[in-house]
């Protein structure tokens, strides 16, 4: 009897372990897995097979032995550097500057690192076309200031890279803004003060070592976004790794299967570093 | 807020215009890049070939049949990812938080949604080509497993409208379960227990407490989504090669060659663009803000 | 007339032992208490009344019928949380008939029900804000109204004023009270602050580390705590070793200082160690009234803290506190002047090392 009670009581205990498993959470989960996994699956395995019936990285090296390769991808880096670079000057005193002394500013310049969103990457670059393809003219006057940007390579070079701090505006600016709240930087900027610093010293010496975090996680999205761009950079027609990646496909089968497959790894890289930086939650970004 | 030593001025208007100097350069850039290229479009949608001010080409808008089925079309495919990485994305948050499962599944889900709400435009239609299209890797599973040809017996397509819908999601769904998972975090476990303890099952709490609560917040979000697949442009040209005339598709090419003969009637397009983009910013900050009233 | 009965409740997580050998009678219509510092296993007791928390072994019931084993929802007792958990997207009328409307009231029934509990709160005039708009007493009350509203057998309350300035935590708990006794209903109040369970309560139980140090009444377990622990977390206490003397006559001695007990030391032996605690209120100065026991004590300094001032002495090597109420003519002594000190036999506590 005490063994048949005992019995009783084990196959009670598992069910109710089989009870307290959530199936249809598990249901969910692995349906968005498979989703999620079995194109990257596909792209990793099409990209092996470039060797008849052979596993391998002949993609691979096809891929980035190509010259044009290194060529876009170096210059996409490039641009990523100078849009990363320019960024951090153009936000970092910004967003200090409102903490510290204009809080009033708040609400407009919060309000224009809306206005990305309202204003996608085709329409962006649609402006920007029209208005820098004609020389830009003191108004209502013939005396030219400017030759069309569109016109010269150093020109484009400097649309795109505004284009890209337009992109990236929203996100650049709340990492800062957001690392400077947290780091408090009235009060230190005020120590810096008492201890006889100077403008620039603090900004270099004091605020940026201080929201390395934020910097970094913001220059990481921006990265993110620019190499892998597409609408920008053809339309302005500059040497970048998107629209080469483009052109690729429309050539080829397994080289850019390759990429891509690459192209994920890089951002999954990039986000990952974001993570350790900011031990947060992940951000969206991009152009799609 | 106080003023601090920094500021020992005080608030004369001569002052008061100095401390906008240092947003002047921020405003500058605003101002030449981003304003600028939206007023010149702004302008050229209200402008004739004559260069004077007139509304016909917004009329033209409504009238001329492939720009309202661009539009249509371009609606039709935001609002069923919206609607359909909502429900999904929800689904995928759930299971991670209230759900139940183990911890670890849910950084691995937040992290990748990071990574796969990036991973859009070229590699990401290459992917998905390599895996629904006509010799893909999914394909060719269905045709072994079922003996179904996915080209020939149905009526699918990857390169069109539910083959585009099926790709977007791949950002749809990250971009829902990052915003959801904070949001789930948010239903506080007491609310539930209070709710059981006064004699609601599960169902009950769900639909007269939980979901009445994130609501607003599952709204808001899936009005994001719609906006954030209404501008997409490079996953749908790298995939469809601009034979998917959704209206983003056909600026590009306005902007590649004046194809409507008609350049105001191109700004006219963008302008529309940017007025459903704002309605469904404005629609999103207003929910947020009414989630964030219960959510604190 | 036992109403509501813990018989022998055990609680384990895991190897963590939260509730070990809980027994408890509740009275109808009686006020306990769980009194205790942070993890002593009261919230988790409270919470196994509730349903939210299993027993490992051992039952409760209430009336007699067993509801150890029932969900949460099936057992008719109102809970009030900490973080008084009010559904945010329903105004005060709504939450509090939320139980109600679950348990298919007819609405001219559940609508009288909320006037009659909001009249009780006094918060007629807030029937339709919603829980954004009020402050945390307001929230308080319409949480207790909630959980009243169902007609429960039992209420329990967590820590419900915790999250509470100082001086609405008075004036709620008194209400509290009120409402309590108004009603006649049955309650169990988990608390970590001793003024609240002295104030609120027929009985305390004093909670340690998953067991039960005492249950008593608050002038029982304040006057006459059993254990150390229940000395110490109930009102302030001069504690010290001691060695016994002579058990035959009570007799204790503090660092070589004889003290005169009433506590029966018959058990004991001479030499014997124990723990003494005499409160300080307990303690004057000879001028006053002698009583049993006088001793020489240095005064060693003096704080003064509104009501009551506190003499800090030392009594052969041992530090006591000595509390005495102040008034404009109080004649304190010299620091460093050595005063003669009484307490009653009835005053030094002894109790298990």
């Amino acid at each position: 009897m005490a063994s048949e009670k005992i019995r009783k009581v084990a196959a009670m205990n598992i069910l109710a372990r089989i009870r307290r498993i959530p199936f249809w959470s598990w249901f969910w989960f692995i349906l968005g897995a498979l989703y999620f996994l079995l194109p990257l699956y596909a792209t990793l395995n099409f990209s092996l097979r470039m060797e008849r019936d052979v596993i391998g990285f002949k993609a691979y090296i096809r891929a980035f032995e190509d010259p044009d390769f290194l060529k876009t991808f170096l210059y996409s880096n490039v641009l990523a550097l100078f849009t990363i670079i320019a960024s951090i000057i153009l936000i970092v005193p910004t967003a200090y500057w409102i903490r510290l002394r204009l809080p009033e500013a708040r609400r407009i310049v919060e309000f224009i690192t809306l206005l990305p969103f309202v204003v996608p990457a085709i329409i962006l670059v649609f402006g920007l076309i029209r208005i820098y393809s004609s020389p830009i003219k003191i108004p209502f006057t013939d005396i030219k200031l400017l030759q069309p940007l569109t016109t010269f390579e150093v020109g484009t070079d400097i649309l795109i890279v505004a284009g890209y701090m337009v992109l990236g505006l929203p996100y650049m600016y709340r990492s800062v803004d957001t690392g400077m709240r947290t780091v408090d930087v009235r009060t230190l900027t005020e120590a810096a003060q008492s201890l006889g610093a100077g403008w620039f010293t603090i900004i270099v010496r004091v605020i940026l070592p201080n929201i390395r975090a934020a910097l970094l996680s913001g220059a990481l999205l921006t990265f993110a976004i620019v190499v892998g761009e597409v609408t920008l950079a053809s339309f302005l027609g500059v040497p970048a790794f998107g629209p080469y990646l483009f052109l690729l496909g429309q050539h080829r089968a397994y080289e850019p299967a390759a990429l891509s497959f690459a192209s994920f790894l890089l951002t999954w890289v990039a986000m990952g570093l974001i993570q350790l930086f900011t031990g947060g939650q992940g951000q969206a970004a991009g152009t799609h | 807020m106080a003023q601090t030593a920094l500021n020992k001025k005080g608030s004369s208007p001569a002052s008061d215009w100095k401390k906008w100097i240092g947003v002047f350069p921020f405003f500058l850039f605003a101002i030449l890049f981003l304003v600028l290229p939206s007023l010149r479009l702004f302008v050229g949608s209200f402008t004739n070939a004559e260069g004077q001010f007139t509304i016909a080409n917004i009329l033209q808008l409504f009238q001329e049949q492939s720009i309202l089925d661009a539009y249509w079309l371009s609606i039709r495919i935001s609002a069923a990812t919206a609607l359909g990485g909502g429900i999904f994305g929800f689904l995928l948050a759930y299971s991670v938080t209230v759900g139940g499962l183990p911890k670890p599944l849910r950084s691995a889900l937040i992290t990748f949604s990071g990574v796969a709400s990036n991973f859009a435009g070229v590699p990401l239609a290459f992917a998905f080509i390599a895996t629904l299209g006509r010799t893909g890797f999914v394909t060719a599973l269905i045709k072994n497993l079922f003996g179904v040809n996915l080209y020939q017996q149905t009526d699918f397509d990857l390169y069109s409208f539910w083959g585009l819908s099926l790709t977007y999601m791949y950002f749809q769904f990250p971009l829902m379960v990052l915003i959801m998972a904070p949001a789930l975090d948010g239903l506080k476990r007491e609310w539930r227990e209070a709710a059981e303890n006064l004699g609601a099952s599960t169902t009950q709490y769900w639909l007269r407490v939980a979901l009445p609560v994130l609501l607003p917040s599952i709204l808001g979000s899936m009005i994001l989504l719609f906006g954030n697949a209404f501008g997409a442009y490079a996953t749908a040209y790298a995939l469809t090669g601009g034979r998917l005339g959704i209206i983003t598709i056909q600026i590009g090419a306005q902007i590649r060659g004046d194809v409507l003969h008609n350049p105001g009637l191109g700004y006219a397009m963008a302008m529309g663009m940017v007025v459903v983009m704002a309605i469904s910013l404005i629609g999103y900050s207003w929910l947020q803000k009414r989630s964030e009233r219960w959510l604190r | 007339m036992t109403h509501l009965a813990l018989t022998n409740v055990s609680k384990h997580f895991g190897d963590f032992m939260a509730v070990r050998d809980f027994n408890l009678d509740v009275k109808k219509g009686e006020f306990v208490s769980f009194l205790g510092p942070s993890g002593c296993g009261k919230t988790t007791t409270l919470r196994m009344i509730a349903g939210f928390e299993i027993p490992t072994s051992g039952t409760i019931s209430i009336e007699g019928v067993d509801i150890t084993n029932k969900a949460p929802s099936q057992r008719n007792v109102g809970m009030v949380f900490q973080s008084y958990a009010l559904f945010p997207n329903m105004t005060v009328a709504q939450n509090i008939g939320f139980g109600l409307r679950i348990r298919k009231e007819k609405e001219a029934a559940v609508t009288d029900r909320v006037k009659e509990m909001l009249s009780i709160i006094n918060l007629e005039n807030k029937a339709d804000s919603y829980p954004y708009q009020l402050s945390g007493g307001q929230m308080q009350r319409v949480a207790l109204a909630r959980a009243l509203a169902i007609r429960p057998e039992v209420l329990l309350l967590d820590e419900p004023l915790s999250a509470l300035d100082a001086k609405i935590r008075v004036s709620l708990r008194a209400e509290i009270r009120s409402i309590q006794q108004k009603l006649g209903i049955t309650a169990i109040y988990v608390t970590h602050d001793q003024e609240e369970a002295l104030s609120l309560s027929d009985r305390i139980v004093v909670m340690n580390t998953g067991e039960m140090e005492q249950i008593g009444t608050p002038f029982e377990i304040y006057n006459f705590p059993t254990t150390v622990f229940s000395a110490n977390f109930v009102g302030t206490l001069n504690n010290a070793s001691a060695e016994v003397v002579d058990p035959a006559n009570g007799l204790i001695s503090i660092d070589g200082v004889q003290f005169e007990s009433a506590v029966n030391l018959k058990e004991r032996k001479k030499g014997d160690k124990v723990r003494v605690a005499i409160r300080p209120e307990r303690l004057s100065f000879v001028s006053e009234q002698k009583k049993a026991n006088v001793v020489d004590a240095t005064i060693e300094s003096i704080t003064f803290l509104g009501s009551v001032v506190r003499i800090k002495v030392k009594i052969g090597d041992t530090k006591f506190n000595m509390d005495t109420f102040n008034n404009p003519f109080l004649d304190l002594p010299q620091i460093g002047a050595v005063e003669q000190v009484t307490c009653s036999r009835e005053a030094v506590l002894v109790l298990d090392e």
